[in-house]
């Protein structure tokens, strides 16, 4: 109806005081629904970090490799098994372990790191390290440092930017830092260094060279992963796993999420912000309508029905989700640029998070204004004479 | 124009509740109102009138009988029916119910946006409306800021912006004084015939009965003849006299009816003609105000039944003292309201006439 009297905007502004009250109480619980998903959307990004800084097609792992931190090794033949079939260009071995560092400043402070190591010959790290980094670590007992790890580790970032040599015991074994790459923590990584598969066992000589971690395939261009990928497993003995990209960084994910409660604790603190709104909302159109409930009365009395009034109470309900959602939209993305230098996970406030959330806001509200509604029923025209 | 009355009810019965709990409210209404008939339907409180209206009104369907509203059988009718019915009746609430947070000119529109006018019409038909009423200035502000009169004058602007065929008022002078009441209905009254709308007016308020082209009177969910009502509310005069002596209640029943008479010649019955009836039926009779209240709306009554005085209550005997008395308080009444107008002398000259009163003939002195 075009042109027609807005009321239900109308009803809401005639009282300001209850108006503020609503869309300051829909604005917290759109900051809380911001910030659990956006960190559990952080969680997914930073657990995948390597996932998608390692360059490969396919990648190849033991079955019984939940999550890349604590990988279970396989033998080293199967990835040489592939490299056998067309379209295959390479397949670079990687060893991976947690291993104990210690603060190069105060040497009594220890702390796990991730030790990944790779033949340098080999493709697969080009994006994390320069073609000169990837030379250093050929020299024994040379790593390269994350310098976006945390700070537990100690000053290396301030004292290699100074331009001075660091060196660090990992594992009982001294080695010089001869470099930095930028990956980042994640909820199970607090930082890394990079070496070659020789200095990697070097640290850890427990370790067999037959047995790695990870395999990364690199295929020729234009060859098809998935078919590819369908090919070698045909051949190979099946105590190995091959993957895709995408499938890899599911099967991080897919831990994370399911495995470990993390993943449920940011989806029940996003659920608990929906239900506090929802509450909120409900509360404030529930007594909106119950001041108004003789207004509806009469206006069923004059000829309206119950579809319109019903369409009043959702306007209403809409309206606080946009007028809740900007001021909440605002707070969250200072949160997030806050958090993310705090904490170093990547919080960033992405277009379509922020259309999930004003999705929920909206449903919520919606959801809100459904259950103030059984009130409306009570709205009988009969009473008003 | 017979059979197409707008308001037609036949055998008209409702009841509130189920089973043992069941209460009948309305037994066997049966009424016929035509177009540009303006009806009161008066009785006491509880007697059915709400319920009457809101049947009328397609706010409840009917259990029994026939409620016609514009040709439209109401008649257990459905949800769709009975808000079809009501867009297109013209509804004056008791406490003008309307709508706090929008601006008066909003409130009316609403009626109108029900029938789908909007934009610049819609805006025109409600200035203009404003206007009859006499609100145009008033137009843009919320109800809290007008006064009761004013607002119960938006809610009859809104009741009739979209020209209804058909308009209902429950008690709409009920909150008001005097005088805004007056002029509500007023107002009810020159909008209703210049739109030719039937009109049903429920109220309790005698002072506006001489408005009505006709009044139902309601007891009990019984529809009585005003002549029945008249006639039981006449014993119940006598007997509210027979506390004096007995043989002076029959003049006491004249005089005041006499009295009530001349107070309504000219219309209506302004406050200082009902305080000079006041005194002196106070002064003759010791009657309380009250009781007075009740002669003045039962000689209304009798004025609309036309039935005569001397059918209910036989010529008093009057002595000299009596007949001098008689004639200068009927003069005292005419004159308590500053002037004495040419309806109130015809009125005391048929008075006259009716007991044997003459100007300057005593019928006592042979």
């Amino acid at each position: 109806m075009f042109g027609s009297i807005p009321l239900g905007w109308l009803q809401l502004k005639a009282q300001k005081l209850r108006l503020v009250a609503a869309i300051m109480g829909i604005t917290f619980a759109v900051i809380l629904i911001f910030v659990q998903l956006e960190f559990r959307e952080a969680l997914f990004v930073s657990a995948v970090r390597y996932h998608t800084a390692m360059d490969y097609d396919l990648a190849m792992l033991s079955p019984k490799t939940d999550f890349m931190v604590s990988s279970k090794q396989f033998p080293r033949t199967r990835l040489y098994q592939a490299l056998g079939f067309d379209g295959v260009e390479s397949a670079t071995a990687v060893y991976m372990r947690l291993v104990s560092w210690r603060n190069p400043v105060d040497p009594s402070n220890a702390r796990n790191i991730l030790a990944i190591g790779f033949d340098p010959a080999e493709p697969g790290f080009e994006r994390l390290l320069g073609a000169e980094q990837i030379e250093a670590i050929k020299i024994p007992d040379q790593v390269i440092f994350d310098r976006r790890g945390r700070d537990e580790y100690g000053p290396v970032r301030e004292l290699m930017d100074a331009g001075q040599p660091v060196s660090a015991e990992i594992n009982d074994r001294r080695v010089a830092i001869a470099g930095m790459y930028q990956v980042g923590t994640s909820f199970g990584l607090d930082g890394g260094v990079i070496t070659s598969d020789l200095n990697f066992l070097r640290i850890l000589p427990t370790r067999k060279k037959s047995a790695i971690d990870f395999g990364l395939i690199k295929l020729e261009p234009g060859q098809d992963a998935e078919e590819v990928q369908a090919r070698i497993l045909e051949d190979i003995p099946q105590d190995v796993r091959l993957l895709t990209r995408k499938e890899f960084m599911d099967l991080e994910i897919q831990y994370w999420n399911k495995t470990t409660p993390i993943g449920y604790i940011f989806a029940f603190g996003a659920v608990m912000g929906l239900i506090v709104g929802l509450i909120i909302v409900y509360q404030i159109l529930f007594a909106d309508v119950q001041d108004h409930l003789k207004e509806y009365a009469t206006l069923k009395a004059m000829g309206y029905t119950h579809g319109y009034l019903r369409n009043v109470v959702l306007q209403q309900a809409i309206i606080l989700a946009v007028l809740g959602f900007l001021p909440g939209l605002g707070v969250a993305h200072l949160v997030f640029t806050r958090g993310a230098d705090a904490t170093r996970l990547p919080l960033e406030m992405s277009v379509e998070s922020a259309l999930t959330v004003f999705g929920l806001t909206v449903a919520m509200c919606a959801g809100s204004g459904m259950m103030a509604l059984r009130k409306l029923r009570a709205a009988d025209p009969a009473e008003v004479f | 124009m017979a059979t197409d009355a707008r308001i037609a009810l036949e055998e008209v019965s409702y009841s509130y509740g189920k089973g043992a709990l069941k209460k009948q409210i309305l037994f066997d209404i049966g009424t016929r109102i035509e177009a540009g008939q303006i009806v009161i339907l008066t009785g006491p409180s509880g007697s059915g009138k709400t319920t009457l209206l809101t049947l009328i009104g397609a706010l409840r369907s009917a259990q029994n009988g026939s409620v016609k509203v514009l040709g439209r059988e109401l008649l257990n009718a459905g949800e769709k029916v009975l808000i079809k019915a009501r867009r297109q009746i013209g509804y004056i609430f008791q406490s003008h119910n309307l709508l706090d947070s929008l601006t008066i000119h909003q409130n009316v529109q609403m009626a109108l946006q029900l029938g789908g006018v909007n934009g610049r019409e819609a805006s025109n038909r409600v200035t203009e409306v404003l206007n009859r009423v006499g609100l145009a200035e008033h137009e843009h502000k919320i109800p809290r800021e007008l006064s009761g009169g004013q607002k119960q004058r938006a809610g009859i602007a809104r009741a009739l912006v979209s020209r209804p065929q058909v308009v209902l008022a429950d008690e709409p002078t009920a909150s008001l004084d005097k005088q805004s009441g007056r002029d509500v209905v007023q107002l009810i009254q020159d909008l209703a015939r210049e739109d030719g709308s039937a009109v049903i007016l429920v109220t309790h308020d005698n002072r506006i009965l001489d408005i009505a082209d006709r009044v139902l009177y309601l007891e009990d969910g019984h529809m009585k003849s005003l002549t029945e009502a008249v006639s039981e509310g006449t014993s119940r005069m006598l007997k509210l006299l027979e506390k004096h002596d007995p043989n002076t209640a029959n003049y006491l029943a004249t005089f005041s009816f006499a009295l009530a008479r001349i107070a309504y010649a000219d219309g209506e019955v302004c406050e200082s003609e009902r305080n000079e009836m006041r005194r002196i039926l106070h002064e003759v009779a010791k009657l309380e105000p009250a009781e007075v209240d009740f002669i003045m709306e039962l000689s209304m009554m009798l004025k609309r039944t036309k039935s005569g005085l001397d059918t209910r209550i036989s010529n008093p005997a009057l002595d000299k003292d009596r007949a001098e008395h008689f004639r200068d308080s009927l003069y005292a009444i005419a004159h308590a309201d500053g002037n004495l107008s040419s309806e109130e002398l015809v009125e005391i000259e048929a008075i006259a006439a009716e007991f044997g009163l003459t100007q300057n003939t005593n019928p006592a002195s042979d």
